[in-house]
């Protein structure tokens, strides 16, 4: 660390710490100086014990060894309400929000300024108003965050840290949930923050945002800090291999494998929701056996009501849907699945697999009634087990064993076990919501190749993800949907990242 | 207060999301209401439908269902389904009893209030604390209260001069207060039978002579938990834990102890309506409640989760069941009313795009006034079920966007959102 004798103290440090869970090191020897009025950001994989360590220092957990100071003096904190008092504040990666009560509600909560018994409202609005034009954060007191979009979210919960008098913001995968253009006004609202003083620990895998707004990186791997780098002396290639310990995956495909057979065919798909608000509105595309269909778009515009209908899930208003010459429109999810349908849902814990299951009985979820796992009416329990074994083997998942409930298995793993799953049965389409979301880099690896090895067998793949870089590598075509239409379409070997997040935006509807 | 509820209920349904109205349009949809009562009235010639009598009535019966309400809201608020409602009230009706007839009516409301005490500390043990499931732990307390009043009851009342197994001995009833010379102008204006202005001196004059200081005591109480929920640090933390817990978790609330006070007040205003019940009618007696704490979480769900709604649907409740009580010529009055009401909701459905809801409203409407127009009176059979009736229609076929508390009913343990 740089670090001359007249600059104060750091504004965080955290020396040796270590941190043990029963059977497993999250964090040993971690050692990080957070020097004060910067963004430091701190990257490793999923596993690496970033979240832990941020945990520690955020007073959730206490460490096992090691010491935590903050702006020089040593500190131990009970619970995050300590942290809080020593002006550390944290951005929770899943909001920490109450949709149903107003900004303004949101943020006082806990440490309500008061007239009387009463609850002061004048005074907090006129204190979120001074703090929110301070930095720039634009928010609105007095709007239920029911109706806000996921960045306006974001800087209520930074205000909400500010509120508390915050002086160093832990931010954990900020950008996870936002879109290009939305990680541009973040980056803003950062250095804004820290022109006045205040200090950001910066939590992220994504290298490149870290490149440009960090001004000290410390990478973690394996629950221990290896490295402390400066953005000017390093390139994201350095880093990620840092972060990996070796060479790195990309995801790229590699000679066209696209045919000129049809094989999902979708004309005029239209859904209204309960609400009356049309999701889908006249959705046209068609997948030829061996492409990638990729379709880029905000969270929320259509992207889950599509799946939902085309799985059969959810009824669609307009529309008519063909799998191999075969009208599906009105078939169930069964048969759809038994048609030939693969599908990797995006939220595995409401659609993907039952945690409280094993892992064979997971197997046996949407392919019940089909060999291996089926002999006439009834289950077949040893195939169903086999099979399980050989996709354990296959695909690489890291269990104990096949008896073992899905929630012993870290989400990785649980999305390469759902993978396997949908790719048996020789699937004619897959249907990927984020597959590799949520999982680490060796997984995220494994998961693409599988994808590759499928598509040059022919499979047509329709590939929804958030991950710009992974649509862009991934896909023969890529249409970007907004408001629940196709919008545009663009060719994957000449877009970039950029093209693709402002078209996702409707910034670029003008062409 | 009932009457102007019909309309009230019906007009807030569509209502777009966070948008408020304004006192100005609850006044204009109460007048409006007034009116279509005063041509019922007019060619019914049920003069039942806007007298004091029912409306005095309405107030007595609507306060008990109220108070359910309110405990129901202060407990789903803070997350907790209180779905033992029913088993609190009828503790507390049994401890007004036990107090009310030994040492008066105020005794036996503040009897009545620490037995629903009681009973909210025992779903609160069941549900915070051991984490059971809200539905099991409120059924079971529905079980387990009246099986407890009876065994007490035969243990205390039965000895009791005036009491019997099943029945304390008289409770005096509670103060009422009138509004002097007012009552009396009232009443001149009212036998007049002028079209609405004779309707509206029923109404004015059935909400102010002779109410009871009980009622008076649940407006406060209602008007005091607006204030206490929605406009101190209290009510917001005690609303965050039901809102999102682990929000609230994150930000130092004692998520625990939020959703203790909240069931003890839950406790408290289901007991207070037991009291309310006994003390009224002039005694305790097993199966008193008869159903009202489950009306009163309908109600509160009508009232989409806030004080005034819930009142404004204990109040249409209340209503019906005062038509009930007057006899069968009210209640086949009451046939063309909800007729005319199921259209009402039949066009605003329909304007906000339910056709299938409309449809299902306009048929059943049509359907009402057609049995007002070929009968001549209702089946004294149904007379009684008249307020369910009611209660169904309207939850089914009014209330269509509510809002109610994100994490109401789910368990929490702490530490385990973040």
């Amino acid at each position: 660390m740089p670090h001359q004798a007249d600059t104060p103290a750091p504004a965080v440090e955290l020396s040796g710490i270590t941190k043990r869970f029963p059977g497993v090191i999250a964090n040993s020897d971690v050692n990080i100086t957070v020097r004060a009025g910067t963004v430091h950001a701190l990257v490793g994989e999923n596993g690496a014990g970033k979240s832990t360590l941020m945990k520690i220092l955020y007073g959730m957990q206490p460490p096992d060894e090691g010491t935590i100071a903050v702006d020089g003096h040593p500190v131990s904190f009970g619970s995050p309400a300590d942290a809080i008092r020593a002006g550390i504040g944290m951005v929770h990666q899943h909001f920490m929000l109450a949709d149903n009560l107003t900004v303004l509600e949101n943020v006082v909560l806990g440490s309500e300024p008061r007239k009387g018994l009463g609850l002061d409202f004048a005074a907090a609005r006129a204190k979120i108003r001074q703090i929110s034009d301070a930095y720039g954060l634009g928010v609105r007191p007095d709007r239920l965050v029911d109706d806000l979009g996921v960045g306006e979210r974001q800087r209520v919960e930074i205000l909400k840290v500010l509120y508390r008098g915050a002086r160093t913001l832990i931010l954990d995968e900020p950008t996870a949930v936002l879109v290009p253009q939305e990680v541009d006004e973040l980056f803003g609202n950062l250095r804004d923050l820290k022109a006045e003083g205040l200090t950001i620990l910066f939590i992220s895998h994504k290298l490149d945002e870290v490149l440009s707004v960090a001004d000290d990186i410390t990478v973690m791997r394996r629950g221990t800090t290896v490295a402390s780098v400066s953005p000017s002396g390093v390139t994201a290639r350095k880093l990620a291999e840092l972060m990996v310990g070796s060479e790195l995956p990309v995801p790229e495909l590699r000679e066209s494998t696209v045919t000129d057979q049809a094989v999902l065919d979708v004309r005029g798909l239209t859904v209204v929701g309960a609400d009356g608000r049309t999701v889908l509105d006249d959705v046209s595309f068609t997948i030829h056996a061996g492409e990638v269909l990729g379709i880029a778009g905000v969270e929320g515009n259509g992207q889950a009501e599509l799946v939902e209908a085309l799985m059969g899930i959810r009824v669609p208003t307009a529309g008519k849907i063909t799998l191999a010459d075969r009208d599906i429109t009105r078939a169930s999810t069964r048969h759809r699945r038994e048609a030939g349908m693969g599908y990797v849902p995006e939220d595995r814990h409401r659609q993907g697999v039952l945690l409280e299951a094993t892992l064979w009985e997971n197997r046996v979820l949407g392919h019940q009634t089909r060999p291996p796992n089926a002999r006439g009416p009834l289950l077949d329990r040893r195939g169903a087990k086999a099979d399980t074994r050989r996709i354990v083997e296959e695909y690489d998942v890291r269990t104990p064993g096949i008896e073992v409930n899905a929630a012993a298995l870290s989400g990785g793993n649980q999305q390469k076990l759902i993978v396997g799953r949908e790719m048996s049965g020789d699937p004619v389409v897959l249907i990927a919501s984020h597959p590799t979301r949520g999982v680490d880099v060796g997984a995220q690896a494994a998961i693409w190749e599988h994808i590759r090895r499928a598509r040059a067998d022919r499979l047509a793949v329709l590939l929804i993800s958030a991950d710009l870089d992974e649509l862009i590598g991934m896909s023969d075509t890529l249409a970007v949907i907004l408001r629940g239409r196709l919008v545009a379409d663009h060719d994957p070997a000449t877009v970039t990242p950029e093209q693709l997040g402002s078209a996702m935006t409707g910034a670029g509807r003008e062409d | 207060m009932s009457v102007g509820g019909l309309a009230v209920g019906l007009e807030v349904a569509p209502a777009d999301r966070g948008k408020r109205l304004s006192p100005w349009v609850y006044a204009l949809v109460a007048v409006a209401a007034l009116v279509v009562l005063s041509v019922v009235r007019l060619l019914s010639g049920a003069t039942d439908l806007t007298s004091a009598g029912t409306v005095q009535a309405a107030l007595t019966a609507a306060v008990p269902l109220a108070m359910a309400g309110l405990a129901g809201l202060w407990a789903e608020r803070a997350g907790v389904v209180n779905i033992g409602l029913e088993g609190m009230m009828v503790l507390g009706t049994f401890g007004a009893g036990y107090a009310g007839y030994q040492w008066g009516p105020w005794a036996g409301v503040v009897f009545g209030l620490l037995l629903g005490v009681v009973g909210g500390l025992l779903h609160a043990v069941a549900t915070v604390t051991f984490g059971v499931d809200h539905i099991i732990s409120g059924v079971a307390i529905n079980l387990l209260a009246p099986g407890a009043a009876l065994f007490l009851s035969k243990l205390y009342f039965s000895d009791a001069p005036g009491g019997g197994q099943k029945q304390s001995p008289r409770i005096s009833d509670a103060p009422k207060v009138t509004i002097p010379g007012l009552s009396s102008l009232l009443a001149d204006i009212e036998a007049k039978r002028w079209f609405f202005v004779s309707d509206l001196a029923g109404v004015l004059r059935g909400l102010t002579t002779e109410v009871s200081l009980l009622t008076l005591l649940a407006v406060l109480v209602i008007v005091g938990t607006a204030w206490v929920l929605w406009r101190t640090p209290f009510g917001l933390r005690l609303r965050s834990c039901g809102e999102s817990p682990a929000a609230a978790e994150s930000l130092g609330v004692n998520v625990y102890k939020y959703k203790y006070l909240a069931l003890v007040a839950s406790g408290a205003f289901a007991g207070l309506g037991g009291a309310f019940l006994a003390v009224s009618s002039g005694q305790y007696r097993d199966g008193q409640t008869g159903g009202r704490g489950f009306i009163g979480l309908a109600a509160m769900i009508f009232g989409n989760w806030r004080p005034g709604g819930l009142a404004t649907g204990a109040g249409l409740f209340g209503y019906t069941d005062a038509m009930a009580l007057r006899g069968s010529s009210a209640v086949h009055a009451l046939l063309l009313l909800l007729g005319i009401a199921l259209v009402v909701v039949a066009v605003i459905q329909y304007r906000s795009g339910h056709q299938l809801l409309s449809g299902v409203a306009a048929a059943l409407g049509v359907l009402f006034g057609y049995w007002y127009f070929s009968t001549d009176e209702v089946p004294p059979e149904l007379v009684g079920a008249a307020p369910y009736v009611v209660t169904l229609l309207v939850l089914g076929l009014a209330a269509q966007r509510l809002r109610p508390p994100r994490h109401a009913g789910e368990p929490y343990r702490r530490g385990q959102g973040v």
